[in-house]
């Protein structure tokens, strides 16, 4: 029998029980919606992570301590390891143009006269992370070292701004109420151009951020190898003179991570400390999100599973119902392999059709996502191709057991049957 | 092939010495030693109360089963030993099946129930329509190409099927008590249509159980308990 004849026979069949292939098919197009959703979703998170990272200057190499070597989040759970010590150590290393310190000062509000902002934390930095940043007004605070007295300044990010009514403005002081009860009077010195995050580990987006210097941060501890009380950061960023060497200054900080460092020392025994740059970074992002990514979509896959058991049940509903259709079929010379023919295409129509309308379902359920978590969508075209793929052998595994059992009815018992 | 008849063209359908025997418990005799031979052109009709292995007569000249022992042989072709699949194609090339219950598929026009056979011989679609209103003309279903079994008559529908039955210009037509869901006046038409087809020349086995029915084929097989208890000639052209 030919293909055309036998699609043309399998879709009169599908057409004589227009709902029950109708709910049937049902079954494979949330299957397939569920697995396009996901992996939809999962590609815009991949592509909108990893495009931050992709804008970040390639001189860069991130100084991290975190929990084991588990690909986990990179930075989110880096702990305060790296002291005043450590800054000051690298910064004098070959090939190294500057080092920016940066952690977080925990604060519970920020007020201007009597507007009131409620912040969880502010972020302590020292000027040299503005070097290569315009400022919409006014620029970087003062630098914070050389023992005097502590500039009462702040920079903040343009979002960070609007958080007071009418925007704040160079020039507008700021109280700060710090852990504690303590408060500091700050002086805004500059607002950003841009929200764009300076350094990818501080997260993602465009979230306000508060800038102050390095001396306003309160975390220290007791340098191993100097001895005094530092200051101990979280996150490093070292910057290097020439994008070309930057695999080399990678190296050489995570040599001296590994060995002298008070790093080393402080760290929990289960943290790893190294030293990262934007492409070590972007693959464990993109680790993390495919290991989500797959995790939900094998939950989709399993609905993908119970849609085809549904075809498997109908067609073999089916297989039953035209007994007498395959004894006639078979009497006028059908071969086994004809009938066989014949029900795995209506599987397999059934197994496409699903997928067809499945796809634009689950791409804009993919959109309704992408739209809600505010990420540019990225449609993974692959995957609408394989979920027309994955129809046809949904169709074709769940067809086959049916089909083989049609195929072996006895004519004689098939033409007497009721 | 069975017999070795020189230059003449083998029998239609030629039953040797058969025996169909079914295990339920102890062996039932379905069919016990028959041996028949239906010349090409010829009309015969099998008689017999149910259960006296007519049914199993047909289904073994149609393919549907083997004999336990014995050959059959359609077209002068051994049938008995053939594979699944070679069965299949003689059903389909040289067997025309027409039933009691006309069995079509309801889906399907007429047109296109009476070229389902071609379709399992690769036929072309635009050939095998063609051929299949010719039939339909030649039954008096010309003007009834587009409906489906359910907007026939029951005289129609039987027409239908036995239009099926010859689209493939099979070795041998058999028919099972085409007139048996008819009624009488139905019947007597049907019955003429395959008067018709004999004079057309093709090759008929009718199975029935109403004598009058039988007397219009040319020579009847009685069978009994799975053995034929006597074959009458009914002539009524006067040639035996």
């Amino acid at each position: 029998m030919d293909a055309a004849e036998s699609l043309r026979l399998a879709a009169r069949s599908i057409r004589g029980h227009k709902l029950r292939a109708a709910l049937t098919a049902l079954g494979i197009v949330i299957g397939i919606a569920a697995v396009i959703t996901f992996v939809t979703l999962g590609a815009s998170v991949k592509a909108e992570v990893v495009g931050q990272f992709d804008d970040s200057p390639a001189n860069r190499v991130f100084l991290v301590a975190t929990p084991g070597d588990d690909g986990g989040p990179p930075a989110a759970l880096s702990q305060p390891v790296f002291t005043e010590y450590d800054v000051g150590r690298i910064g004098e290393f070959e090939g190294v143009d500057r080092v920016v310190p940066r952690g977080t000062i925990a604060t519970s509000a920020l007020s201007r006269g009597g507007e009131t902002v409620a912040r969880d934390q502010v972020t302590a930095t020292t000027p040299a992370l503005f070097e290569s940043v315009t400022f919409r007004e006014g620029g970087a605070f003062a630098d914070a070292s050389s023992g005097e007295a502590c500039p009462a300044e702040m920079a903040v990010t343009p979002s960070a701004a609007a958080l007071f009514p009418g925007n704040l403005s160079v020039g507008d002081r700021v109280s700060i109420t710090q852990r504690g009860n303590r408060t500091r009077n700050v002086t805004v010195v500059g607002v950003l151009a841009d929200d764009a995050g300076l350094n990818p580990l501080a997260g993602f987006g465009s979230r306000p951020r508060f800038y102050l210097p390095t001396c306003a941060y309160d975390t220290v501890v007791t340098s191993p190898t100097t001895g005094t009380r530092q200051n101990v950061y979280p996150q490093v960023t070292v910057i290097a003179a020439n994008p070309g060497d930057t695999a080399a200054v990678q190296t050489r900080v995570q040599d001296y991570l590994d060995t002298e460092s008070d790093a080393a020392q402080l760290a929990p025994g289960s943290y790893e400390v190294s030293a990262r740059t934007n492409e070590d970074i972007v693959e464990r992002i993109e680790n993390v999100v495919d290991r989500l990514t797959q995790f939900v979509t094998g939950i989709a896959v399993i609905s993908l599973l119970v849609g085809a058991i549904g075809i498997a049940n109908i067609m073999l509903v089916s297989v039953r119902e035209r007994t007498k259709e395959i004894g006639i079929m078979k009497a006028v010379g059908a071969t086994n392999r004809d009938v066989l023919q014949l029900f795995l295409v209506e599987a397999l129509l059934l197994g496409v059709g699903g997928a067809v309308l499945g796809v634009p379902i689950g791409v804009a359920g993919g959109w309704v996502a992408v739209t809600y978590a505010e990420l540019p969508l990225t449609l993974p075209l692959v995957w609408v191709g394989a979920a027309i793929g994955i129809g046809l052998v949904v169709g074709v595994v769940s067809g086959l057991y049916p089909a083989w059992s049609a195929a072996r009815v006895d004519p004689i018992d098939a033409l007497r049957y009721e | 092939m069975t017999g070795d008849v020189a230059s003449a063209e083998p029998p239609a359908v030629e039953l040797d010495a058969v025996s169909r025997t079914y295990t339920r418990g102890e062996p039932v005799y379905a069919l016990d030693d028959v041996s028949l031979s239906l010349a090409r052109g010829s009309y015969t009709a099998v008689m017999g109360p149910s259960g006296s292995g007519k049914s199993t007569l047909l289904n073994l000249v149609g393919c549907l089963d083997t004999p336990t022992a014995g050959t059959v042989s359609v077209a002068g072709e051994d049938v008995s030993t053939l594979a699944t699949r070679q069965r299949a194609r003689v059903r389909g090339q040289e067997v025309g099946f027409v039933f009691q219950t006309f069995n079509l598929m309801p889906r399907l026009t007429a047109e296109e129930n009476v070229a389902l056979p071609l379709v399992f011989q690769e036929v072309a679609r635009e050939e095998r329509l063609e051929r299949a209103r010719d039939l339909l003309d030649r039954v008096g279903l010309g003007d009834r190409t587009d409906h489906r079994p359910s907007e026939l008559s029951g005289g129609q529908r039987q027409r239908v099927a036995i239009a099926r039955a010859l689209v493939t210009d099979p070795a041998i037509v058999l028919a099972d008590e085409p007139t048996g869901n008819v009624d009488t006046e139905t019947g007597e038409r049907i019955m003429g249509l395959l008067d018709d087809l004999h004079a057309a020349g093709n090759t008929i086995l009718l199975v029935t159980h109403q004598r009058a029915i039988a007397d219009r084929a040319e020579r009847i097989v009685r069978l009994r308990d799975g053995e034929i208890e006597g074959i009458d000639q009914v002539d009524v052209e006067g040639a035996a």
